[in-house]
């Protein structure tokens, strides 16, 4: 093995140790990084590179954007309007068999619309539905299956936290990724009530043949009516060019707890607990951020990741196959890691190679599809065996069901979310498709 | 560490504030753009410099929280014992690693004291958010230390 590549192992192998015994994944990055970056370059360049460098990830204009997402994220939690928002929700799927279930795909799928986490989503859906759907008789298995899987459309349909991130690192365009996202969105919505409509028929035992849900009516009605208009300002104001997606973020945060103190849902207390929560979701990001940073650097300095995009190019593979072998990669990694770290570590590295394929299309589609299709294996991670954050949040929440039969329960979604992959694998234009809609 | 708690809970607090200045900051600008045409000048820039500031003083409160994430696949079949001492272990390195962070930033903001570095728009010095980062940087050192010395056995609420 040759010089650079021994040290681009040596310093994966480090941080692949550290990790591996339980150091936080940012600090595994960053001790990893600066052993690399010392031993190649020395201590006084890294130094010198160190002095700016929290300044320039922490205040900056464009990652600001994130905090921001997650505060809107926090007020929606806390704003009191997921109740009547599954109320609405399993009201309209109510004529379907396993409707309970279908309405709280729907609210998780309206709540990501105003909240850009998974977690948040799963954490707070799961709230109000979980009770609903154990008193009318479904199981366990079911009922947390679709809150964790209902949870990842937090991140699916945008605003997305995962997806800004994205943004950043391959210097794309967050509201073309943010419409590019809406209709693959859209469908794993539909996909995962087809999972439901099927497993129900499949599998009997689970849901039971009638939902009493009451029936649409305009008070119910009302309940979509605080997320309507905020989505409505956000994304009408983003996409009409009344301001960038940092400022929409930022009137989405207002508006939110504006429509909080409506409801007259927020005190002090919640206020707090929104500043704590933002507080852990934005410095946990933004360590990984910094400890990639120097991971980064540190593999730049070897010139390995340039080279590989070079070799990769060489081969001659089918591009598709190309992306398909990293998405792969993802899933696997994925199984251990966290997807943040995950995107942060890697995208770097494979975005110069997948860019350098030619797909027939424009470097920035492929930007923007690849960006998808990165978004759907960081979905696929959340619920996927062994380690899956969101069946985590929700079996957390359910303390009669055992995480094995949760686990079970994500399985019908993860066959949902594995055709839907390849199917925008396959087919570019779905997530193109409303991007040339703007300018 | 009691003392180290309430600093944390201080600065995460601080940071929501200011984070919901900027909010406040941006709708007003936003407005005064989209309807009289004026709009508040450097709004980017504040907003920038204010995230600098909140994301640093948002780290504390993550860190004695242990909302910094781990893989815990691997260990999973550790005695209690054993992941109890990697994880001081690795709340030492988290307290190294922020040490490294918390000099090189106060030198970085030395540089931009002795260079009278300021945004590009409205002049805002950047060492005042070099000074606004460092001791909540420091806070981690404290709290990381802390947490290697005496490990997690201490509950820590909102």
């Amino acid at each position: 093995m040759s010089g650079p590549l021994a040290l681009t192992v040596g310093i994966f192998a480090v941080m692949l140790i550290l990790m591996a015994i339980r150091t936080p994944i940012a600090v595994a990055m960053f001790v990893a990084g600066t052993a690399g970056y010392i031993v190649q370059a020395g201590w006084l360049p890294l130094a010198n590179f160190l002095n700016a460098q929290a300044f320039a990830r922490f205040a900056s204009y464009d990652l600001s954007v994130i905090p921001l997402f997650i505060l809107m994220g926090n007020f929606a939690t806390q704003g009191g309007i997921s109740r009547s928002l599954f109320e609405f929700a399993s009201a309209v799927m109510s004529r379907f068999r396993g409707g309970l279930a279908m309405g709280a795909v729907l609210a998780c799928a309206a709540f990501g619309a105003i909240c850009g986490s998974s977690v948040a989503t799963a954490a707070t859906i799961t709230q109000v539905a979980l009770p609903e759907m154990r008193r009318h008789g479904y199981s366990g298995r079911l009922a947390t299956g679709t809150l964790a899987a209902g949870g990842t459309l937090g991140i699916l349909i945008p605003p997305s936290v995962p997806l800004v991130i994205y943004a950043i690192l391959a210097e794309q365009n967050i509201a073309k990724l943010f419409a590019a996202a809406m209709v693959p969105g859209i469908i794993a919505m539909l996909g995962y009530m087809i999972a439901i409509a099927i497993y129900v028929r499949l599998v009997p035992g689970h849901a039971p043949d009638h939902d009493d849900a009451p029936k649409v009516t305009l008070k119910l009605l009302s309940g979509i009516g605080p997320i309507a208009i905020i989505f409505t300002l956000v994304f009408g104001g983003i996409y009409g060019g009344y301001f960038t997606p940092t400022e929409g973020a930022a009137v989405g945060a207002a508006s939110t707890f504006i429509a909080a103190l409506l409801k007259r849902e927020i005190n002090w207390k919640k206020f707090k607990h929104c500043f704590y929560a933002t507080a852990e979701s934005s410095a946990m990001i933004f360590l990984i951020f910094l400890g990639a940073d120097l991971m980064n650097a540190a593999l730049a300095l070897t010139q390995v990741p340039a080279q590989l995009a070079g070799t990769v190019a060489g081969w001659g593979l089918s591009p598709v196959m190309v992306v398909a072998a990293i998405l792969l990669f993802y899933v696997v990694l994925g199984a251990v890691m966290d997807e943040l770290s995950m995107i942060l570590l890697t995208i770097p590295i494979f975005f110069p190679m997948v860019i350098g394929l030619d797909f027939g299309m424009p470097k920035e589609s492929v930007a923007i599809w690849f960006g998808i299709m990165v978004l759907m294996t960081v979905g696929f991670g959340l619920l996927a065996p062994p380690v899956g954050l969101n069946v985590y949040i929700v079996n957390g929440m359910a303390r009669d069901v055992p995480i094995a039969e949760s686990y079970r329960g994500v399985m019908p979604f993860l066959i949902s979310d594995t055709i839907r992959t390849i199917v925008l694998l396959l087919f570019p234009p779905i997530s193109l498709w409303l991007v040339q809609f703007l300018k | 560490m009691k003392i180290l708690e309430f600093l944390a809970k201080l600065c995460a607090i601080a940071a929501g504030v200011l984070l919901t200045g900027i909010t406040l900051m941006t709708c007003v600008s936003v407005i005064g753009r989209n309807t009289i045409g004026r709009t508040i000048v450097g709004d980017f820039e504040l907003t920038g410099a204010a995230a600098g500031a909140a994301i640093a003083l948002f780290l504390p409160w993550c860190q004695m929280r242990r909302g910094n994430i781990i893989v815990d696949f691997f260990t999973a079949k550790a005695s209690e014992r054993t992941n109890a001492w990697l994880d001081r272990f690795g709340a030492l390195l988290f307290a190294l690693a922020l040490a490294l962070m918390s000099w090189r930033t106060m030198i970085g903001g030395l540089n931009a004291w002795k260079s009278q570095s300021g945004t590009m728009m409205i002049g805002f010095p950047e060492w005042i958010i070099y000074t606004a980062m460092v001791p909540p940087l420091v806070l981690c050192v404290a709290i990381g230390l802390a947490q290697a010395l005496r490990g997690f056995s201490r509950q820590v609420h909102e």
